[in-house]
Parts: structure tokens; C-alpha cells; sequence
């Protein structure tokens, strides 16, 4: 272990570790805006400059390794200056519409013109690249907020591993494009979103979230994503008990910050009037049960040839304990006279490894076949 | 247009050597990806390559650069943009570069580019409508001493004034339409 | 090939050097080619083969930069007769008249030949009795000349850059052989320490230091980089030297890659240098097919070879950790040090980056050794500094001088004054990186510390001079337009900070300025040099913060004058 002081405090590191990324973990705030402690260090926000003994200049904490008896100042009158010099700058390259941003509240760069009593530019105002590129159903690309921290380009690089946007350009032109600034369907994109999550400002923002509402008016929501049994750990942001949109949280203990295009964008059917929320018995199956006064004969049209069938003309709703009964009663008949093997039992990659597990235990020694599979086979 | 394509479609039935796809610059390209084994290091090298034999890069040039090197597309065009010897649309047939660096910049290049662009009606860094002369600056062609300094396809000329560029100009241009007028029967 | 057969290659140029009666060598560098001098060598040639004269009587030589570049093309002559003659501003006409008036017209041999020949027979006939030429004659005994020390430049304008065997001859490729047979690397890097020699790329870092360092790394791969970047406008001395000495720099790469132990080297040069590119290359593959390169280095078990990269007009590209990105193909942006590259450099890898003119130096200290090089100079800075001399002056174009020489030595005796009734200015050294040195420090000694102290840096070595015509106010704002197209827009400070620098120059040029704007300006180049993550973000407010130190009142009375009535 290696130990160093930083702001008059003793603190151990092990070898290999940055000063900014052990500030962080002993509760030392450092301002920052282009480091992720996923992603390789840039270096470019200079926002997290620190005083190091026997240093001429201040230099960035992100990429200062650790070493023993390392002194570290992250707070004081030069630091605070320079910092809010930088921010100045950034400023100046940024629209001041917070008052109709939806960012407002979740915007890091807001937060630190906030801490460091940023009203407004004291130079130029001058806005690099005023791109809008709302190409896609998924986010809204709106380079006019952009910071060029780069946080996207390695996300979608390093984790993501796709690597569909870059740098383009050079100076202050520069911004982050698609090849030929083209639409984000033409690229590799796989539109999971990550490069969203991580955007420090409304740069990338997700398109559900455009008009509904200020950060502050959301509810939020922990969850475990239902779509496969990885089991990722993402957060609803609602508002009035309807999606807003979904993150990851960065606490989540299987998937971090990160999210599939599943999780993140393909939650529209829970507010779907269509989804299913309780077991339906068809007509004649409840009629025949007493369930249903009722009579009701499947009609002689194919289900496919009625355009838009509603769900209420062929079934009715029942409880749980009804529809249980219902399907246990029927296996054990079917078993019972047809023997096991006229069984089978599909599973889904939407359960968990455990629920998979269960099932195929039922199945096998339950029922007593080994008709199982799963869909992830298909 | 129809003629040579034609002959370049029969070259091709006969010499098993043409490039697939019809266009012999490709093998300049393919040489050069060749010569680094297809390492993605090569990526400036091949850019290179491909400036010096197509005069500029069309995406399409870059999405084959970027499955031939497998490096990703957004990379290949990122890279493209960051450095300024790479053009994304065609030169003029006739190119005239002025030295913007600092001993061509005190002894008034400026006033050579600015006439310049004025007299052939082509704003800096672009081409005129009928493509025949690209007004381009470059930063310091190190041809300091004789400075300011100018380059007409290729042909350095030092000491320069905006009368005598423009008058050089002028006569490469003027030859450029007698071609024009020989050429055209009648 | 050994080193014995390399000296018997050397000795077999000397002895058929040494036969010709006379030389003619004609300068064909990039200053010289553009004011003719491809016609010139050629009128050369032709007149030489018309004089149908006895053999080995008359040689053309194709050479690099002899310095005077703006009187070029250059011809020197040297005769077994007496004292080497430099002619100016060789057209056609003056190098048939330099040919009638040194080499004896022979006897036609054969009655038969072309007209051509006879044509140009008359000619010479003619030309000889043409007068004027002592007017192009260049004194060598001039300031221009006698000031200079030249080490690095001693066999540039002397040898034919595309011919090894020259440089064979002028001692090539010795100190190679001397260190591959005598020193241990760590003997060689204890010389070039004591040498104090400091990198000539322009932060002068001790050379012998940053060979250690690379040297001491411990990696079965390692790289040498030669920088040949030279972004600065106005600078060319690295491109001379690769392209009128090739084989001086491969040498000094050679005997860096052996003293660090590195296996394989790059020469990134830029793209706008194809002159140079061609000659390094012929150069490598040269010096490959004579066993200098390659495996086992002449006879000895060191492996080492070198290929080509070529830049792509990115000035930050020479920053050694924006080159390394570039010659990995990637964006020329710099990243964060430490890791340095001595420690991380090409593909993580422990890599040695020194500039052209460090590793030219590198052969001469070898050969004089470092107490004789360590004589020259300040006490802190070394050696002799090449300049690319340009801008306002009578005489421009390349020299060498002792570090510690006054910048008024240069201006006035080497560079003989500003033409006309102009007068001098200031001296803009470090190119973008730089500084302007107003007429009161003119006695300055040119070194490492004293730039520095000036606001200004030594930087690559382009001096360009300034006369009263200029307006200093513009000349910052030409320096930052510079950087604002130069930056690579990674880092806050750089990308937006020059922006906002070059509007504020703007407004006070377009005579919109305020009385505070020039605290604003001040302040706003203090923050962007202390936050910058690169040394071109870290000097690029050095253009505008000396011109506001020596020549603030330009700034106020453009601000003044502008006051509301």
C-alpha cells in the first residue's frame, strides 16, 4: 500500500491507483467533468487540478498516479481561480438556457457554475457547433450542449466496444460524430444508450425525456430489469407513475452504469392498454367451469384474420389461485392419461438462472420428462 | 466517358491483374495496406495513399479503408479530419497554395491571397465553379528565405507580389481555354 | 559489411574526389530549387559537357543549403587552384559565364556533335568575355560567414545528399563505428550527459538524461523517434538537415538506438517536406544495403532498423505524445505525462523522442568528444544552435552559431540590418511558441535561460525579424489564429481559452477595445498557459503576452484612439 496526504488527511492507496480516483472513494470532492472510473483517463476537462508539493504548477488529479508521500492540496485560492476560470471558458461555449433545459438539476456542469458562482460568461459568448440531430427513436443529439469531455466516445469504445461515434475534426470545430456526421442508424450504433447516461450535460438526452418535466419533479424507482436473467440493476425516472425514461445506477452490483438497448428504451409496454396484468381463461373453458354465465363458441374466423382482436371478447379475467388450479389440474389429466412425454416444457431467457432452474426440475422430475428446452436455443 | 468505360471493362477481361472493382487506384491503396500487413498503424500511411492517388477522400474511400484495415469507420473519419493535408472534395485542375507562415505572413502574403480571391472570384481554401482553380493556403512551406512564397501546381515561386501571382495565374488559366478552343472542332 | 570495408568505401571517394582538377557544386535544396537552381545544376551540366575537357577535370556536384538563402541558387566552386568561391543568384546565363571562366574549353574530340553542343560552345565563348560575374561572387570573409560555427551544418553544402560514399568521405558513419567497437552504451550515454547537450526540439531538456532514462528502462522492445515535425512557420533547419545530410541524422539515430537499447526507430516527418521524406527514405535504404542498418549492424550482433512516417499537416503533432498517437495512426492528441515516453512511449512501450537537430549533433560529439563540444557555448546551454534566419532582413536563410552569441551579432553582422529605410523591430524567436524581443535586449546572449526570461523560447530555431512596418497587436493575432487552427480541441483551456483570446485581440484591433480588456487579455493568457495540458496550449499566449510586455503602448493607443468623443 502506498500512502499519501491529501488535503492534510493520511490516506492509503494501493500501488496503481490515481489521486482523483482515491480522493473520490475517501469522500474528497474533486471537480470533474471528463473522468469516469470505468474509462481510461483524458485529462482534458482540467477541472480536477489539484496542488502537488513540490510541483511548479497544479497539475490534474485524474492522471497523477499514486506514490508514497505524495502531498495533495484540492482545495485553495489559486485552485478555486483557475477552476473557475476554466468553467468560465466552458461557459462561454455553452447555451445559458437552463430555465428550459431538462438537464437543469442532473447537469454537472451546472453544478459547479452553481459551486463556483458562475452567473454567466465574462467573455465572448461563442458557440462551436450548433448541430441538432434528433435521427433516431432512441436520443437526441444537440452538439450546441456539448463539452467535447469525451466521456461518449469511450464508453461506446472501451466498454461497449462498438465504437460509433469519435472525435471529428480538430480545435475548437471539433465534435462528436458519426463518419460524415451522418444519422446514428447508418453507424454501428447498437443504441444502448450508455454514451446517454454518462453525458455529463444535455448533449445526448434520451428523446421520451423531451416535455416531460424537470429532474426535480421525478420519482425514482429501483428495479431489476426483466428482459433476461442477467439481472441488471436500472432506475425509473417517473413522473405521475409513468416512465420518464430508465438509467442504470452506478451501485448496481451485476451491471454498474451500464444498460442494454432492452433496458434502457424498451420499457413503452408498460403502459401499454395490451399488457397483460392478470391470467385470462378462454370463454367457452369458463362457461364450462361456471365462471361464466355465458356460453361462447370459438368463432369459425382465424384469430389472424380479425384486425385488431380485443382480448376481452375471447377471454375473461380470473385470479391467480383460479388459473393455477386451472393449468395443474390439466397437466395432471393430460400426464395421467397420456403419459409424461406428452409434455413439454419451453422456458425464457427472461427468468433467472434460479427460476430456470426450478423449472426444469419440475419438469423433469415434477412431470417426469426430459421435453425441456429454452428459447435462448431458437 | 462511355468510351473508357467500355475499354476499362474489356482491360479487365483480359488482364487478370485490374483491381475488382474497375478503378486501377485501388491498387495504389491496396499496395500500401499490403506493405504495413494490414496493421491498423498503417491507417495515416494508407490515408495518405489514397489522397495522393483519388486527390481527395469520398466516404466511400473511407468505409473501404475502414473494413480492409479493420479499424471502425468513425475512427477512420475522426482521424481523416484531424489532420489538414486531407481534402474531402476535389482539387481545381490547377492549384495555387500561399504560404501563410510567419515570414511570408510580414512580408504580406495576406494581400496575395486576399487579391487573389477577389480577381478569380473563389473564396480561400476552395475552388472556382468550373473547377479549374483551387486557391489553397498552407502553413509555412519552409521556403522561408524567399519568402512571401507561392506554389503553382507544384512549382515553387518565391518573392511574390499579388500582381505576379495573379499574373502567373492568369497565363496558366489562359492556356487552360486555348486547349479548350483547339480541342472543340469548328 | 564491416567497418574495415566501409572505410575502404570512404578511402575509394576520397581518392576520386581528390582526382578532379575542380568541383562545382550547386545547391538543390527546397530555398534553392524554388528560385531555379534545377535549371542552374542543369546549365551546369550541359556547359561542363561542352567544354569537352580532359578527364577529371571537372565535376558538378549536386549539394545541400550553403546558408545565404535568399541570394540562391548557390554555386560554390572549389578549385585545386585557390580558395573556394561562392556564387549568388545563379540563372542560366551567370552559370555558363562561372563554367567559360573556370574550366578550360577542350578540344572537340569529335567534329560530329549536336548542335546543341556547339550552341552552347559559342555561348561559353561568349560568356567569357561577359563581365559582372565578380559581382555575384560572395565574400566569405562577410559576417555572414565568419560568425558562424558550424558542427552540425559542417558537411552540409559539401556533400551530396544522395550519395552515402560522400558522407563516407567527409568521416560518415566513424563515430558509429567507434562506439559500436569501443564504448558500452552506458559509456555513451555518460558522454552525450557530459557533452551538455540539451534538446534542440525547443524545451532543451539534457539530452544524455533522457537517454538514460530510456536506457535504463528495462523491456525487451524499445523505440527511437526521430521528431521531424518542424511545425514552426517560419523554421526549416530540419528540413535541411534531412534533407541535404540524410546520413549525419541516421547516424545519430543509430548510435542513440545502441546506447539505449532500441531495436527498431521512426523518423516522423512531416507531410509537407516530400524533399525530405525521399531522402531519408533513400537514405535508410541505402544504408541498409551496405550492412548499416538491419541485422547486425556493421558485423557487430546489434540489430537495428528504421522506417518512415509521414505527418499530416497537425502541428501538435510535435508534441512527443501527439506523435506517438500519430505514428500509431490514431489523432495526433496529446495525452497527460507522466507516464513519459522514456517509460510509455509507441505502443507502451519505452521510447527515446529527440528532434532532428539533436540527433545531428550526436555524430560530432562522438568525433570531437564531449569535452571539446562542452567548450562551446553558455554554461547552461551547449553547443551551437541552428536558426532558420527570415522575415526583414538583407540577409536570410540558415546559420549556425555558438549558443551565447547576442541577437544583435545575428540581426546586424550575420543578417547585415533590415533593408530600406524600415527600421528593426523586434525578433520573433520560437515561432508560435514564442516571444518578440523589442531593440533593448538586443545584447542579449541566446541561450536556453535568457529566452526564457525574455517571454520567449528557444523553441525549434526559426528568427524571424520584424521591422516598424508591422503592427505588433496583429502579428499576436496572427500567431493565435495559428493556435486557434493548430489546437486539437482536447483540453478546455486550449480549444476555448485561444478562441477567446483572438476575439479579444480583435476587439482591440478592430478599435472596440476597452480600457480593461488588456488586464481581461492578460489575465485570460495567464490561465490558459497554467491549465493548458500540452506545450502548445501551455506557449500559445507567449506570442501575445511579450508583445504586451514590450509593446504594450501599441495596445493602448489602439484602445485610446477609439474613445468616445
Amino acid at each position: 500500500m502506498i500512502t499519501l496526504t491529501i488535503d492534510e488527511k493520511k490516506i492509503e492507496a494501493p500501488p496503481g491507483t490515481h489521486v482523483l480516483q482515491v480522493a473520490l472513494a475517501n469522500g474528497i470532492e474533486i471537480p470533474h467533468l471528463c473522468y469516469h472510473p470505468e474509462l481510461s483517463v483524458s485529462g482534458g476537462c482540467r477541472l480536477c487540478i489539484v496542488e502537488v508539493e513540490g510541483y511548479p504548477e497544479p497539475v490534474p488529479s485524474c492522471g497523477l498516479a499514486c506514490t508514497d508521500g505524495l502531498v495533495i492540496t484540492t482545495h485553495g485560492e489559486r485552485l478555486h481561480e483557475l477552476r473557475k476560470n476554466v468553467l468560465d471558458l466552458l461557459i462561454s461555449d455553452h447555451p445559458l438556457d437552463c430555465l428550459i433545459c431538462e438537464k437543469a438539476g442532473d447537469c454537472l456542469l451546472q453544478q459547479y457554475a452553481y459551486e463556483y458562482g458562475i452567473k454567466e460568461t465574462t467573455y465572448t459568448p461563442t458557440i462551436s457547433s450548433t448541430l441538432y440531430q434528433d435521427d433516431n427513436p432512441f436520443f437526441i443529439r444537440d452538439h450546441q450542449y456539448c463539452i467535447l469531455c469525451g466521456l461518449c466516445v469511450r464508453i461506446c469504445d472501451e466498454i461497449v466496444g462498438v465504437h460509433a461515434i469519435d472525435f471529428a475534426k480538430r480545435g475548437f470545430e471539433s465534435n462528436i460524430a458519426t463518419p460524415y456526421d451522418g444519422p446514428m442508424i447508418e453507424s454501428t450504433c447498437v443504441f444502448c444508450g450508455n454514451c446517454v447516461q454518462v453525458c455529463p450535460t444535455a448533449a445526448l438526452m434520451p428523446v421520451s425525456r423531451k416535455n416531460k418535466g424537470r429532474e426535480w419533479e421525478l420519482d425514482r424507482k429501483t428495479t431489476i430489469c426483466g428482459y433476461c436473467g442477467v439481472g441488471c440493476q436500472l432506475e425509473y425516472a417517473l413522473k405521475e407513475g409513468e416512465i420518464v425514461y430508465a438509467q442504470a445506477s452506478p451501485d448496481g452490483p451485476v451491471n454498474g452504469e451500464l444498460l442494454c438497448t432492452k433496458g434502457r428504451y424498451g420499457w413503452d409496454f408498460a403502459h401499454s392498454p395490451e399488457r397483460l396484468t392478470r391470467p385470462l381463461i378462454r370463454r367457452d373453458l369458463a362457461y364450462e367451469l361456471g365462471l361464466s354465465s355465458e356460453a361462447w363458441e370459438q368463432p369459425d374466423t382465424s384469430p389472424l384474420a380479425v384486425k385488431q382482436p380485443k382480448i376481452e371478447d375471447d377471454f375473461i379475467a380470473v385470479d391467480w389461485e383460479t388459473a393455477l388450479d386451472l393449468v395443474a389440474s390439466r397437466l395432471a389429466a393430460t400426464v395421467s392419461e397420456h403419459g409424461p412425454d406428452s409434455v413439454m416444457g419451453l422456458s425464457s431467457a427472461r427468468c433467472t438462472n434460479e427460476e430456470n432452474y426450478l423449472f426444469q426440475k419440475f419438469i423433469r422430475v415434477g412431470i417426469g420428462t426430459n421435453n425441456v428446452d429454452h428459447c435462448a436455443r431458437l | 466517358m462511355k468510351n473508357s468505360s467500355e475499354s476499362q471493362a474489356n482491360k479487365k477481361h483480359f488482364n487478370s491483374s485490374d483491381h475488382p472493382s474497375g478503378d486501377e487506384r485501388f491498387k495504389v491503396i491496396d499496395r500500401t495496406m499490403k506493405r504495413f500487413d494490414f496493421e491498423k498503424d498503417a491507417l495515416l500511411e494508407v490515408l495518405h495513399a489514397t489522397q495522393e492517388s483519388f486527390g481527395f477522400l469520398s466516404n466511400d474511400l473511407l468505409i473501404y479503408i475502414s473494413s480492409q484495415l479493420r479499424v471502425p469507420l468513425s475512427q477512420v473519419y475522426g482521424v481523416a479530419t484531424f489532420y489538414h493535408s486531407f481534402t474531402f472534395e476535389p482539387l481545381g485542375k490547377h492549384n495555387c497554395i500561399i504560404c501563410t507562415g510567419t515570414a511570408c505572413h510580414v512580408k504580406g502574403s495576406a494581400t496575395i491571397t486576399q487579391a487573389l480571391s477577389e480577381q478569380f472570384e473563389v473564396p480561400i481554401g476552395k475552388t472556382t465553379e468550373d473547377g479549374l482553380f483551387s486557391l489553397t493556403t498552407a502553413r509555412c512551406l519552409g521556403s522561408c528565405g524567399l519568402a512571401p512564397v507561392a506554389v503553382l501546381d507544384g512549382e515553387v515561386h518565391g518573392r511574390q507580389s499579388p500582381q505576379s501571382t495573379i499574373s502567373l495565374v492568369k497565363d496558366i488559366l489562359a492556356r487552360e481555354t486555348e486547349v479548350l478552343e483547339q480541342g472543340e472542332p469548328g | 559489411m564491416t567497418l574495415e570495408k566501409l572505410e575502404k568505401m570512404a578511402q575509394r571517394e576520397r581518392e576520386r574526389q581528390e582526382k578532379f582538377e575542380r568541383r562545382v557544386f550547386c545547391c538543390i535544396s527546397t530555398a534553392c530549387l524554388s528560385a531555379g537552381a534545377g535549371r542552374t545544376i542543369n546549365a551546369l551540366q550541359e556547359a561542363v559537357d561542352a567544354c569537352q575537357c580532359k578527364e577529371n577535370d571537372v565535376e558538378v556536384v549536386q549539394t545541400g543549403c550553403m546558408g545565404l538563402c535568399s541570394r540562391g541558387p548557390l554555386v560554390r566552386v572549389e578549385d585545386k587552384s585557390g580558395e573556394p568561391i561562392i556564387y549568388a543568384d545563379v540563372d542560366i546565363d551567370v552559370s555558363q559565364q562561372i563554367i567559360a571562366k573556370h574550366v578550360p574549353m577542350g578540344k572537340l574530340k569529335d567534329e560530329s556533335v549536336s548542335e546543341d553542343v556547339q550552341e552552347i560552345r559559342e555561348k561559353l565563348k561568349k560568356a567569357r568575355r561577359r563581365k559582372g560575374l565578380e559581382q555575384r561572387i560572395l565574400d566569405t570573409n562577410a559576417p555572414f560567414f565568419a560568425k558562424q560555427e558550424k558542427i552540425v551544418l559542417q558537411n552540409v553544402g559539401h556533400v551530396d545528399p544522395e550519395k552515402l560514399e560522400d558522407y563516407l568521405a567527409h568521416g560518415g558513419y566513424s563515430a558509429l563505428g567507434h562506439v559500436l567497437q569501443n564504448m558500452t552504451p552506458e559509456e555513451i550515454c555518460d558522454e552525450i550527459l557530459r557533452s551538455g547537450l540539451r534538446g534542440r526540439g525547443g524545451a532543451g531538456f539534457p539530452t544524455g538524461m533522457k537517454w538514460n532514462f530510456v536506457r535504463k528502462e528495462e523491456s525487451s522492445t524499445k523505440y527511437v523517434v526521430v521528431n521531424g515535425d518542424e511545425g514552426d512557420p517560419g523554421a526549416y533547419m530540419d528540413r535541411t538537415m534531412m534533407e541535404d545530410n540524410p546520413h549525419q541524422v541516421l547516424e545519430g539515430m543509430i548510435i542513440a538506438a545502441y546506447a539505449v537499447g532500441a531495436s527498431y526507430g521512426y523518423f516522423y516527418i512531416r507531410g509537407e517536406y516530400p524533399i525530405a521524406v525521399d531522402r531519408i527514405r533513400r537514405a535508410i535504404r541505402t544504408a541498409r544495403r551496405n550492412g548499416i542498418l538491419g541485422k547486425n549492424v556493421l558485423g557487430t550482433d546489434f540489430n537495428f532498423n528504421a522506417a518512415v512516417r509521414i505527418g499530416a499537416g497537425a502541428f501538435v503533432c510535435g508534441e512527443e505524445t501527439a506523435l506517438i498517437h500519430s505514428v500509431e495512426g490514431k489523432r495526433g492528441m496529446p495525452r497527460m505525462r507522466p507516464p513519459y515516453p522514456s517509460t510509455s512511449g509507441l505502443w507502451g512501450k519505452p521510447t527515446l523522442i529527440n528532434n532532428v537537430e539533436t540527433m545531428a549533433n550526436i555524430p560530432p560529439i562522438i568525433n570531437g568528444g564531449a569535452d571539446w563540444y562542452s567548450r562551446i557555448g553558455t554554461e547552461k546551454s551547449k553547443g551551437t544552435k541552428v536558426f532558420a534566419l527570415a522575415g526583414q532582413l538583407t540577409n536570410t536563410g540558415l546559420i549556425e552559431v555558438p549558443m551565447g552569441i547576442t541577437l544583435r551579432e545575428i540581426i546586424y553582422d550575420i543578417g547585415n540590418d533590415v533593408p530600406g529605410d524600415a527600421e528593426f523591430k523586434a525578433a520573433q524567436t520560437g515561432g508560435p511558441s514564442g516571444g518578440c524581443i523589442p531593440a533593448e535586449h538586443l545584447d542579449t546572449p541566446v541561450d536556453y535561460e535568457n529566452l526564457n526570461k525574455l517571454g520567449s523560447i528557444m523553441g525549434s530555431g526559426g528568427l524571424v525579424i520584424i521591422d516598424s512596418t508591422t503592427s505588433m497587436p496583429e502579428f499576436a493575432h496572427f500567431f493565435m489564429d495559428f493556435c486557434v487552427d493548430e489546437s486539437c480541441g482536447k483540453c478546455v483551456p486550449c480549444r476555448v481559452g485561444t478562441v477567446q483570446i483572438r476575439t479579444l485581440l480583435e476587439k482591440i484591433i478592430d478599435g472596440r477595445g476597452e480600457p480593461e480588456d488588456l488586464n481581461k487579455l492578460e489575465a485570460l493568457c495567464h490561465i490558459v498557459k497554467a491549465t493548458s495540458l500540452c506545450g502548445l496550449g501551455q506557449s500559445a499566449p507567449n506570442p501575445v503576452l511579450s508583445t504586451l510586455r514590450f509593446f504594450r503602448e501599441e495596445y493602448q493607443t489602439l484602445i485610446s484612439s477609439q474613445e468616445p468623443t
